[in-house]
This record gives structure tokens, C-alpha cells and sequence, in this order.
């Protein structure tokens, strides 16, 4: 085919035009010649050529495509029955559009997190490097690195081509102007190389870097540089006081640049000293690029080897075989996304099931439509319109709605994209990189062209099928249209169902978490900071905890403060969870294998500060502390566990495993804590006095989290000592909301799709029984007449709604039923089955659709027969 | 496309009408009316045609490239548009002129017996 000779027919029939006047004027000068008269001669030309018309429609049509030619057609054609049927039009465009606009929206962010490859290159290579490890019985993925174990692998791990480890942090940044607290990422040498991403300007870090002598250098972030230096390059070079210690800037990263899920203004040089990898805390995360052709299990097996000699040389072999760590590799796209992917695919299917809702009730309103088109399309079909050709128009008529809503479905989704990206809900990773591109445009075709097909062929199947059109006239409504009808509602009330339990399931797993005693109090007012005290800095230990008691008596004084105290890790932290076997004096036996429990070492305050109650006993004393006393205190699961009541628990001995561990007398039991998150049991736990390098301190303040809040706490803690790196500068509220943010996410989403398929549904009940009204009007004059009682009428449209609705309902419960254990990895506290959320649906659902079958009941029984009979 | 039908060729063998266009058009290029009334004159009238179903043939021939279009003037100085033969087209003429031939051969050969039955 020839589309240049199609795209200019036009310009080829008026030079075809042009061409047959020549002759008609060249012939007739002829005959002229020859003595004829000039009106006789031209007629005689004319004569000679024949039909013009036929001939440039002949030479047109060999131009032409016939089939995209009648296509357009039908396109216009359907575009001036959508323009001239306003009321039809916009309620179709408009849940078209909802429809798919809602569905292009959760594509987008479902291609954007999980489709996508990560925004760095040759990423399929790239894997956050973690250990596998148990706590009483419990196996946790995703526990972290130590220094001494980076410097293992990084020494002696075949199947890296980079590795590096980071970890976030704050820095306050003085000299120029107020102080400022930025977000940090401390990184070693080896994460920008594995990224891949190179520095905008300027360079990455190098060895020399990252070693404790040399001087301290920072790169800073597209969009702080921009900020403090305006874009300069001259910043390179600089230098800038951060901690109270002078960097020289060496580069900026790229506009854009992320570090899997953070976005920091600095990255700074992780300097582990060369010896002594003390605190040697699981609190880094690893990053690596694989070689080429290494698999995840192979760089596994490989890591396993070099934990082993690791834990050889280093003496930490005990632990290494009790928590049994294990190297835990996975792509780094898991690390990205988390689990964020369930959550999605719930929400496809739920606005999956939006659609076809959609579908339906757009596929009535064609319905309708086509039935009162019914006379039209006998007409035309005896004045020789062949079926195919009727069909045709109507399917591209669907098309065209279809393609329309479609495009201002696309819109819509825009929209709400925009809306989302700057609500910037916390559930989702790679929020940023979420837009709309060309696989969700293919995607938003494919809805629409689909969409279209599923209603366009119901009405095609109602309206054109052959032998169906030889009623002219009298083209009242049979059975079969209103069964199509019926189907359709019945299926809609259905589907609604389904939509409304799966967002009552979630409303109650909101609630059920909210309800939740976390183990703390108002978590929004402890502000946290981690503090890891190096051995270069104290080689001491004795003096470590003098230093972090000192830290913790200024924090203690700042106004605003009511409690403070630090332990090896809080709440929800799970990088600090730690495990021990514990035994229990008089209740395990020294050949059994004692439990291993959960651990924290805390200080005196740590528990106030928190916000967790003493059951019994009393909280560590400094003087605990610092004499090294014997003493311990268990949570209340622990102590009912062993010794039925918390108080009788008060004077009871335990220790760590182990011949030699001295016994630990309980002094007091603290209120159980979730530990691992709100919607997991919480552990039982032990709690030692505090020790260790290592120690996140918790502030009660209602200042947390201000900025003046923090950069008094930084100067209090550098106050202490300026060397003192700040990491996990957050509130606990920050750690607590986000293990809720999930849950609260596809609560708002689910319920939005549940509220759209409720309003669907009772535009789809009123839709049709308005119309089986408007249908029956002759029949009910008739009874009305005959002195039929309106009531009665009433009560025969309204008992027409309630059926169906029943019908539907009754589909619509044993779907949900099949449907809601899919659903049931993102509940809390409500079984997949609960009967409360099923019955409210229900009666939900039921009453809004008496609501929608009334008002047209009550139009019925309000007719007057003898205008209505006289209308026919 | 039945309901089509021009007098030459619903009268004439396929493809005769390409022929004799190409046939004309050796002589030099020509514009449609040209080309009609040479036909025409050169059957010696035996050939009536619709002048105007020349023009989708010029088309048909035009698209298959066995002839070009221009736009030149004509002898009384208006625009007109002209045809010249293509070496492809001239190509088709030898090989249909052949087979056409061929074709009047054959027909004679049978034709000739029933002429002399009569006789």
C-alpha cells in the first residue's frame, strides 16, 4: 500500500480534476474547429468522455485504503454520536476515565519500584550484603556488618568486583552562617566504585581517604552544593567545618544521586582504624558488585569461607555459631523495594476489579443506549446495511470511548502521580523516579482498547446480531435485554463486595495496630542518636562508659529534656538486635540446650525515657554500673515464662551461657516491648547493664526532631568530644511510623477503590432500574388504572433491587472469600474471614442499594396513567 | 469490484487498453487527450471508447511505474498534464505485444474452420 499516494488523495483527485477539464476544453477547441458550435461542441466532449464523477471516484479509490478510509469515517462518526449525546457521554468518559486513570496511576508506581532496573549501571550485578541470623529461634535476613567483617571480605572475598560498606548518619555543618544538621552517608572506598555512578565533578573517595590519618575530605550532593555554593565549581578544594572538624571538599555527586534509599547532603569517608575494629557492631551495610558470571550463592558460599577464618582470627567464633550468622546476599533491588511489592500487587487486582466495574456499568449505559437505537439499526439494516458494518460502528464507537477515556484517564493519573510523589508517602521506595512512561502508556492502551472491546461487544452482541432487526417498530425490551441488565448489576454489586471487604479488613488491621501497646510511649518525643565510640579514639573500656555517662548527664540538662538514656539498640532497631543463651537458675539444665533470648544492654533512665513501665522491681543504677554489680532485669513475657508472676521473678538468678558467666540476679521486670516492630509478638528479652561501644541514646523531649533540638544535642555530645560521629539521628516516631506506613498506605488506597466500587455500584442499580422503570411505564399505568396500590408497585421495583442486590451479594461473598487470602500477608489482628467486616459490607452495600432502587420505585408508582396513555 | 465497468474494458481483452496506451506513447510522450483520440483514430474508428475510462487506465499504469507523468504545456499554451513511456513500461510493451500475438494466433487458428464450414 501505498501511504503517500493515501495521504495525498485529496491533492490527487483535484489534479485528476484539472486534468479532465483539459480535455473537455481541448476536445471542444477541436470540434470547434471541425465547425461545430461552442455549446454544442462542448457538450459533444463531455459526451465524448463520459462520466467525470466515476472516473476521479475510480482513480480515487485507487488512492485510498479503503479500510482506514471507512474507519475515519466511523471515528468521526462516533465522535459527533459522543458529542451529541451529552448526558451518555459524560457519564461514560467519566468512569472511563476514573477507571483507568486509577489503574495507569498504580501501574506507574508498580513499573517505577519494581520493573525498573535501578538507576545504576550494569545494577543487575549489584547486592546489599547482610547476614542470616537466629534469636530465639527466630531468623532474621537482613542483620548487618561489623568493621572487622568488611575488612574480611574486602581483603579476602573472591566474588566481589567492589565491596564497600555505609551506614547513615547527621553532621552539623558550622563556619558559614547557622550551624546546620545535615543528613550524612559515611560510606568506605569501595560503595561509590560499586554504584557505579560517577561524581558530577570532582572525585570519589579514595584509600588514602578512608585512612584515619590523613586529612578529612567530603563530597557533597547536587542539591547542597547548589544550595551553599550556588553551582561553583570552585568549590572543589574547600574547605568546611563539619563535626567541629575541617573537610576539604573533593567532589559533588550528580543531581539525582541516591544511595538505595537515601538521599544524603554529604557523604563522608568511613575511616575504620587499620586495628583494634572496635566497637565491633553488625551496624554497616554492605554493598558489592559481582563479578561477571558469579551467582548470589556462589558469592554466598564464598563469604561463608571468609566469615570462618574471620571468626578464626578474630575470636569470634562463639558468636558466630551461636546466632548462627550466616552471609545473607540478595539483590540490591530487594534492599530498594523491601516489601513493598505485595502491598502493590493487592492494589493492581483491587483497581483491577475497579475497572471492570467500570466496564460494566459503561457497558449498560451502551446497552441502553443501544436499545433505544434499536429502530435506527432496523432501518438501516432494511435499507441494506449489512450486520458487519453496524457492528463495526459500534465497536469503534466503544473504541473511541474507550481511546477518549482512556487519554483523560491518562491525565488524571498525572495528576494524582504528582499528588502522591509530594506526599511522599513513606511505604514507598524509588518514590521519585515514578512517572509516566512509554510501558505505561503501551499499559493505559492496552486498558482502554480492552476496556472498550469488553463493553463494545456486549452492545454488539445485544443490538447487531443478525435476525434481530426486523422490529422496527414497537422495539419494546425483551427478556433477554434485561437479563444482560440484571447480569451486569448482579456482577457489579459483586465486585463491589469484594472491594468493600478487602478495604474493611484493612481499616480493622489499622486500628487493631494502633491499638497495640508498642512498649513506649509517645514516640515522636525520643529523639535518637547513635554513638559508636572507636578504640583509637578510647582505648579504654573503663573510660568508654564514663564518656557515654558524661554524654548522657549534658544531654540530660538540656531544657526540654525529661529522660535519657542509651542502650545497645531500641526499639525497632533492628540492626542492633542481639541474641544470647540464657540460662535460668533451677529451670535449665546444663546438658539442654538453653533458649537463646533477646538482649539489650541499657543504662539507668533508658526505660523512663522510653516510656516503659516497671512491672516490678527497680530500674539499674549508676552504681549497678559502674561497680559491675550482678544484676539483670527481664521483660514480662520472660518472667511469666519462668516464673509465672512478674514480681515473684524479683531475686532470681540468671546468666549468659556458660560455665564460667557469673549469675545475674533479676532486680526488676519491665512491660513487654515490641522490639521487632508493632505488628510482630514481642520477644522476650533480657536486659544487662550497660557496656559495649556501641549505644543509641534516647531523649525525651517534646522538642525532638527540631532542628535547634538537634544542634543542641550535637553540642552537648561534642561538648564531650568533637571526634564523636553522629549516625541514626531520628525520632523513634520516624522508626514506629514506618513499620505502620505500609499497613496505613494500602488503607488509604484499598479504601479509595472500595468508596469508587460503592459509588459504581449504585449508579449501576440505579442506572438500570431507572431505566426497566422508564421501560415498564405503559405496564404500570395499566395496573394503576386496573386500581393496582402504588405501594405495591413500589414494593415490586424495590423487591427487583433487592434481589439482584442479594444475588450479587451472595457472589460477592464467596469471591471475597477466595480472594481475601491474598490478601491476608498484609493484616494484623483480623482474621482473613472476620465476620464483622463482612456483615458491615454487606449491610453497606445493601442499604445503599434500597437507596438506589427506591427513588425510581417511588417515580413508578408516582406516574399518572392517564398521561402516560395518552402519550403511547 | 464488479459493479465497475467501462466499455473497453468489458468489450476488450484485459489489459488490451495498457497496451494500446503504451502502444501510443512510443511515439513520443502525449497528454489523456492525446493519447484518446490517437487510439481512436488509429483503429480506424473500430474502437469506440468512453474517453474517459483512459484515465484510471493512465492511473493504474502510472502507479505500476510502466509510465510517468508530468506537468508540461500543451500546443494551444495550457497546462497539461503529459505521459511518457518508462524503460519498464517499454520493456512490458514487447513482452505483451508478443503474447498478444501469440493469442490472435491461436484464435485464428480456431476461428478458421468454422469460417470455411459456412463458406
Amino acid at each position: 500500500m501505498n501511504w503517500r499516494r493515501f495521504f495525498h488523495r485529496d491533492e490527487g483527485d483535484a489534479e485528476q480534476s484539472d486534468e479532465l477539464d483539459f480535455y473537455v476544453d481541448a476536445t471542444t477547441e477541436e470540434y470547434i474547429a471541425r465547425g461545430m458550435g461552442p455549446t454544442e461542441a462542448r457538450a459533444a466532449a463531455r459526451r465524448m468522455l463520459g462520466n467525470t464523477t466515476r472516473i476521479r471516484e475510480e482513480v480515487y479509490r485507487m488512492n485510498t485504503l479503503v479500510l482506514v478510509e471507512s474507519l475515519i469515517r466511523d471515528v468521526r462518526h462516533a465522535v459527533r454520536m459522543i458529542r451529541t449525546k451529552p448526558g451518555f457521554s459524560v457519564a461514560a468518559l467519566l468512569s472511563l476515565a476514573l477507571g483507568i486513570g486509577a489503574n495507569i496511576a498504580i501501574f506507574s508506581v508498580l513499573n517505577a519500584v519494581l520493573i525498573r532496573p535501578l538507576p545504576y549501571p550494569g545494577s543487575d550485578a549489584l547486592v546489599g550484603v547482610f547476614n542470616r541470623l537466629a534469636i530465639q529461634g527466630q531468623v532474621f535476613e537482613d542483620a548487618e556488618l561489623s568493621p572487622s567483617m568488611y575488612a574480611a571480605g574486602k581483603e579476602s572475598a573472591k566474588a566481589f568486583e567492589s565491596f564497600g560498606v555505609w551506614i547513615p548518619g547527621a553532621a552539623t555543618v558550622t563556619g558559614t552562617g547557622d550551624p546546620e544538621q545535615l543528613v550524612t552517608v559515611t560510606a568506605t572506598q569501595g560503595v561509590l566504585p560499586t554504584l557505579g555512578v560517577s561524581a558530577y565533578i570532582g572525585r570519589w573517595f579514595s584509600n588514602e581517604d578512608d585512612t584515619p590519618s590523613s586529612p578529612q575530605t567530603v563530597i557533597l550532593s547536587y542539591g547542597y552544593w547548589q544550595r551553599k555554593f550556588g553551582g561553583d565549581r570552585e568549590a572543589l578544594g574547600r574547605t568546611m567545618v563539619i563535626d567541629f572538624v575541617p573537610h576539604q571538599v573533593i567532589g559533588v555527586m550528580p543531581r539525582n544521586f541516591r544511595l538505595v534509599n537515601f538521599a544524603p547532603d554529604l557523604l563522608l569517608p568511613q575511616r575504620f582504624a587499620r586495628s583494634g575494629l572496635t566497637p565491633d557492631e553488625l551496624s554497616y551495610t554492605g554493598i558489592a558488585r559481582l563479578k561477571p558470571g558469579v551467582t548470589i550463592a556462589m558469592a554466598n558460599q564464598d563469604l561463608t569461607r571468609v566469615w570462618e577464618s574471620w571468626a578464626e582470627s578474630n575470636g569470634a567464633g562463639k558468636m558466630l555459631s551461636m546466632l548462627q550468622i550466616r552471609p545473607n546476599l540478595r539483590p540490591l533491588k530487594k534492599d530498594v523495594v523491601g516489601d513493598v511489592g505485595s502491598v502493590l500487587s493487592v492494589l493492581m487486582g483491587a483497581l483491577g476489579l475497579v475497572l471492570l466495574l467500570v466496564c460494566a456499568n459503561v457497558a449498560n449505559l451502551v446497552l441502553v443506549r443501544a436499545q433505544s437505537r434499536r429502530q435506527e439499526f432496523a432501518i438501516r439494516a432494511a435499507l441494506g446495511a449489512g450486520w458487519g458494518r453496524i457492528a463495526r460502528e459500534l465497536l469503534v464507537e466503544s473504541l473511541t470511548l474507550g481511546v477518549v477515556g482512556g487519554s483523560l484517564g491518562v491525565a488524571l493519573a498525572y495528576l494524582g502521580l504528582r499528588l502522591l510523589v509530594t506526599q511522599g508517602p513513606a511505604a514507598l521506595p524509588r518514590l521519585e523516579e515514578i512517572s509516566i512512561d512509554g510501558t505505561t502508556l503501551v499499559f493505559a492502551l492496552l486498558c482502554s482498547l480492552g476496556a472498550s472491546l469488553l463493553f463494545g461487544l456486549g452492545a454488539v452482541l445485544r443490538s447487531g446480531i443478525p435476525g434481530r432487526m426486523q422490529s422496527a417498530r414497537g422495539a419494546t425490551q425483551g427478556t433477554q435485554q434485561l437479563r444482560a441488565q440484571n447480569a451486569l448489576v448482579i456482577a457489579q454489586v459483586a465486585l463491589a463486595f469484594v472491594l468493600l471487604v478487602a478495604s474493611g479488613l484493612m481499616i480493622r488491621s489499622f486500628f487493631a495496630l494502633r491499638a497495640v501497646t508498642p512498649g513506649f510511649t509517645h514516640s515522636e518525643w525520643i529523639q535518637t542518636v547513635r554513638i559508636a565510640i572507636p578504640e583509637a579514639l578510647i582505648p579504654d573500656s573503663e573510660r568508654v562508659i564514663r564518656m557515654q555517662s558524661e554524654i548522657l548527664s549534658r544531654l540530660s540538662v538540656i531544657p526540654g529534656v525529661t529522660a535519657a538514656g542509651f542502650a545497645s539498640g531500641l526499639p525497632m532497631e533492628s540492626e542492633y538486635r542481639n541474641g544470647v543463651l540464657i540460662d535460668v537458675e533451677g529451670k535449665t539444665s546444663v546438658d539442654q540446650m538453653s533458649p537463646n533470648r533477646a538482649v539489650k544492654r541499657i543504662s539507668p533512665g533508658l526505660l523512663a525515657a522510653q516510656g516503659t513501665r516497671l512491672v516490678a522491681g527497680r530500674d539499674f543504677t549508676w552504681d549497678d554500673v559502674l561497680g559491675h554489680r550482678g544484676v539483670a532485669l527481664v521483660s514480662e513475657n520472660m518472667a511469666r515464662e519462668n516464673w509465672g508472676e512478674p514480681a515473684s521473678a524479683i531475686g532470681k538468678r540468671i546468666r549468659q551461657r556458660g560455665k564460667d558467666s557469673p549469675w545475674l540476679e533479676v532486680v526488676g521486670v519491665a512491660e513487654n516491648v515490641r522490639a521487632d516492630g508493632v505488628n510482630l509478638p514481642a520477644p522476650a528479652m533480657v536486659y544487662f547493664r550497660a557496656g559495649g561501644r556501641g549505644a543509641t541514646f534516647a531523649i525525651r523531649s517534646e522538642r525532638a526532631g527540631t532542628e535547634a533540638f538537634l544542634r543542641e544535642v550535637a553540642a552537648a555530645i561534642h561538648a564531650v568530644n568533637p571526634g564523636l560521629p553522629l549516625a541514626k539521628v531520628r525520632t523513634l516516631n520516624d522508626v514506629y511510623r514506618r513499620s505502620m506506613a505500609r499497613t496505613s498506605f494500602t488503607l488509604v488506597l484499598l479504601g479509595i477503590a472500595g468508596a469508587m466500587a460503592l459509588i459504581l455500584a449504585v449508579v449501576g442499580v440505579y442506572g438500570v432500574l431507572a431505566y426497566a422503570v422508564g421501560q415498564r411505564r405503559r405496564e404500570v399505568s395499566i395496573r394503576l388504572a386496573l386500581g393496582a396500590e402504588p405501594r405495591a408497585l413500589t414494593w415490586l421495583f424495590v423487591r427487583k433491587g433487592l434481589t439482584l442486590n442479594f444475588a450479587g451479594g451472595m457472589i460477592g461473598l464467596l469471591l471475597a472469600g477466595g480472594l481475601s487470602r491474598w490478601i491476608s500477608a498484609l493484616l494484623f489482628g483480623v482474621a482473613p474471614l472476620d465476620p464483622l467486616t463482612y456483615i458491615v459490607s454487606g449491610t453497606l452495600i445493601g442499604v445503599a442499594a434500597l437507596a438506589a432502587s427506591y427513588i425510581p420505585a417511588r417515580k413508578a408508582a408516582s406516574v399518572d396513567p392517564m398521561e402516560t396513555l395518552r402519550g403511547e | 469490484m464488479p459493479k465497475r465497468h467501462s466499455p473497453l474494458q468489458s468489450e476488450m481483452v484485459q489489459g488490451t487498453l495498457d497496451m494500446l496506451i503504451l502502444q501510443t506513447l512510443i511515439l513520443g510522450a502525449a497528454h489523456g487527450q492525446t493519447i484518446a483520440h490517437a487510439i481512436e483514430r488509429g483503429s480506424e474508428e473500430v474502437l469506440q471508447v468512453e474517453h474517459g475510462s483512459l484515465y484510471p487506465a493512465l492511473h493504474r499504469l502510472k502507479n505500476r511505474g510502466w509510465i510517468a507523468a508530468f506537468w508540461g504545456t500543451s500546443e494551444n499554451n495550457r497546462k497539461a498534464r503529459y505521459y511518457r513511456l518508462t524503460p519498464e513500461g517499454k520493456r512490458q510493451l514487447v513482452a505483451q505485444t508478443s503474447r498478444w500475438e501469440q493469442l490472435v494466433r491461436a484464435i485464428g487458428r480456431i476461428l478458421k474452420p468454422v469460417k470455411e464450414a459456412e463458406g
